[in-house]
């Protein structure tokens, strides 16, 4: 898995390529935790290259929501392939996470 | 109070009856004394009825005394009756031409009476110990035959329950086995034994009975069964060796032993899992030349103590790689200087020898071992046994791939390569994959951080399998008993702040994959997940 930052209109955005599961979670989560040391509360996890995710992964986001909520910042993760849609609605994810389909309308939401 | 001593006879032959006389007047007080006037009819005599002792006039008439002694000595009747020799003559030279003839003493004439006595005395004596050293022979003999019918016997059972057609399994091009079994004239009870517990997994054995004859034997035909028996139900190597150690020891008052070298390897994975009981180290000859030593050590001898838990390690066989068992007879035959074989010159042979097949490698090394031997008479048994994997394992054969991997998390990105290399092969769609690999990466967590009780070695067998319809993964492992489906679910409606992640795992595989299952099967975990091929 790779992971990079980049900014766009305030929100930092981190792409994801790959798997995020048991053994890539832990950089991921490193590196979004070192965001929100910074100070920064908007955070989108864009996951067009993305090509599954476990719930390893999916423990990284809750435990960023949780933190997010609690600081009052925002999270968004948007361009879910079909088998990474199908773990959110599985998991609950999709009610209690904010999706996009694209990058575009999830910064727009912001 | 009765003399009960035998009274010895002793036969005086000579031409002169009045010197028979003289003789019967000296030793007539003491022993029978039986008289002959010449040759042929001391011969008469003799061989009717041997004397003790014979005292033997040269010079006679028609037959000399020489020639009297000769046909004596050719009479097997005859033959160990001392002769004395009685003669007027004293020259030296006819002393040594009786001497030739297997005369036991000369006395000149005329006869010194006490001298006379004297060494007729010591000639009996000396005959007499003779004949019970020949008893004693006689007997010794009896028995020692006796011990070489058993000792037969014993060999004759022994080889009867050995493997002995090569090649062994003709239509398996994907392994070769070789073994034989010189044995030692005496000591030894070595056996070898291979054979298929299933499809894939073949079990290789070889053990070294303590003792010989009949009773190691069948000691070893007892093992050898109860080995055999035990394998067909049971996959794991220290778990028979357990059994076997408890029923030979629980009822064994001949106190026989046997050590034991037994291996089950899966030839399709190339997991190779083994328990040493007291045996010396087999080695491993890597396709790449690396020799190494199975020093491991599991437990005692079996036969010897009850309630032992033996243990086991694994290691990988790659194509070429060669398994080398064998008995100590090996590394501890003798050359004629009592010097010892030794590993380091196994280790020379095993080294040196690279590319040629099972059955050379073994015949190589004995030869080895006998050219060193030279000739010296062979003390132990010489067992040997190579077993080599030709097929790189885990390559799919067909529509199946199996192949084992360490318990480690880094180890499931091998198991994702794998799956990408067979998804290719077979035309699997990308989805199906990405659940699967899901599903895996879950469960293989869940394995790794729960199953296993203690964490030295442990590792989990991965196999795919494929056909038009499904595409099925099984994972295995020998954790505790457990059974991941009957988890509780967690509560996916629950806000942020109060979700928990526990459980979710399960769910994910629940719901992605098609149709799971559990099962616990010879002491393993078995969790197989298919997929629908046609939906798509």
């Amino acid at each position: 898995m790779e992971i990079s930052v980049r900014e766009a209109s305030g929100v930092n955005i981190l792409d994801l390529s790959g798997s995020l599961d048991t053994n890539t979670s832990q950089a991921a989560e490193d590196k979004v935790n070192n965001l929100l040391a910074a100070g920064h509360d908007k955070i989108l996890f864009n996951f067009k290259e993305l090509n599954y995710i476990s719930s390893s992964g999916l423990r990284v986001l809750l435990a960023t929501a949780k933190k997010l909520k609690v600081s009052g910042g925002l999270m968004t993760v948007c361009s879910l392939n079909p088998v990474v849609q199908e773990v959110f609605d599985i998991s609950g994810f999709a009610g209690i996470l904010s999706l996009a389909s694209d990058e575009e309308e999830a910064l727009a939401s912001f | 109070m009765a003399d009960m001593k035998k009274k010895f006879t002793v036969l005086a032959v000579d031409d002169t009856p009045e010197n028979l006389d003289v003789v019967k007047g000296i030793l007539a007080h003491e022993y029978v004394v039986k008289v002959a006037i010449n040759g042929p009819m001391a011969l008469k005599i003799a061989e009717k009825q041997p004397p003790d002792l014979i005292l033997l006039d040269i010079m006679m008439p028609g037959m000399d005394g020489y020639e009297v002694c000769r046909k004596l000595k050719s009479n097997p009747a005859t033959r160990d009756v001392p002769v004395i020799f009685l003669t007027a003559m004293d020259q030296t030279s006819d002393e040594a031409s009786g001497f030739e003839l297997g005369a036991a003493d000369y006395i000149t004439k005329p006869v010194n009476p006490p001298i006379l006595e004297a060494r007729v005395k010591t000639h009996l004596a000396l005959k007499e110990s003779m004949d019970e050293l020949q008893k004693a022979y006689g007997i010794i003999k009896v028995q020692k035959d006796r011990m070489e019918d058993e000792l037969n016997i014993g060999r004759d059972i022994q080889m009867s329950m050995l493997p002995l057609e090569f090649p062994a399994f003709p239509d398996r091009n994907e392994l070769s086995v070789h073994a034989l079994l010189k044995p030692a004239r005496e000591v030894g009870g070595d056996f070898y034994d291979f054979f298929f517990v299933n499809d894939d997994e073949i079990c290789l054995v070889v053990g070294d009975v303590s003792g010989k004859g009949v009773p190691a034997a069948l000691f070893m035909a007892v093992t050898k069964t109860m080995i055999k028996t035990r394998a067909m139900d049971d996959r794991s190597p220290a778990s028979i060796v357990t059994r076997v150690n408890d029923e030979m020891s629980a009822d064994n008052p001949s106190c026989m032993f046997v050590t034991l070298f037994i291996a089950i390897c899966n030839v399709r994975t190339g997991k190779f899992r083994f328990t040493n009981a007291g045996h010396n180290p087999p080695y491993i000859r890597r396709s790449t030349g690396v020799l190494e030593h199975l020093d491991q050590r599991h437990g005692p001898i079996i036969g010897a103590v009850e309630g032992v838990a033996y243990k086991e390690n694994d290691t990988m066989l790659l194509s070429g790689d060669t398994a080398f068992i064998f008995t100590d007879g090996v590394t501890e035959a003798m050359d004629t200087g009592s010097q010892l074989y030794s590993e380091s010159r196994l280790e020379d042979v095993l080294g040196t020898t690279k590319n040629n097949t099972v059955e050379d490698l073994v015949n190589e090394s004995l030869a080895s071992v006998e050219s060193f031997a030279d000739g010296a008479e062979q003390a132990d048994d010489i067992t040997i046994l190579a077993f080599c994997l030709n097929a790189e394992p885990g390559q799919s054969i067909g529509h199946r791939a199996q192949f084992v991997i360490d318990a480690e998390l880094s180890e499931i990105e091998r198991i994702n390569h794998r799956l990408d290399d067979f998804a290719k092969e077979h035309e699997v769609s990308n989805g199906i994959i990405q659940k699967l690999k899901i599903a895996i990466d879950e469960l293989v967590t869940n394995i790794i951080s729960h199953g296993f009780v203690d964490g030295d070695d442990q590792s989990i067998e991965i196999s795919f399998d494929c056909s038009d319809k499904q595409l099925i993964v099984e994972i295995i492992d020998e954790g505790v008993p457990f059974n991941v489906f009957e988890a509780a679910k967690p509560d996916t409606t629950l806000s942020i702040e109060d979700r928990e992640i526990g459980g979710l795992g399960t769910l994910l595989v629940n719901e992605l994959i098609d149709e799971v299952a559990y099962q616990r099967r010879n002491n393993t975990n078995v969790v197989s997940l298919t997929m629908n091929l046609r939906n798509e």
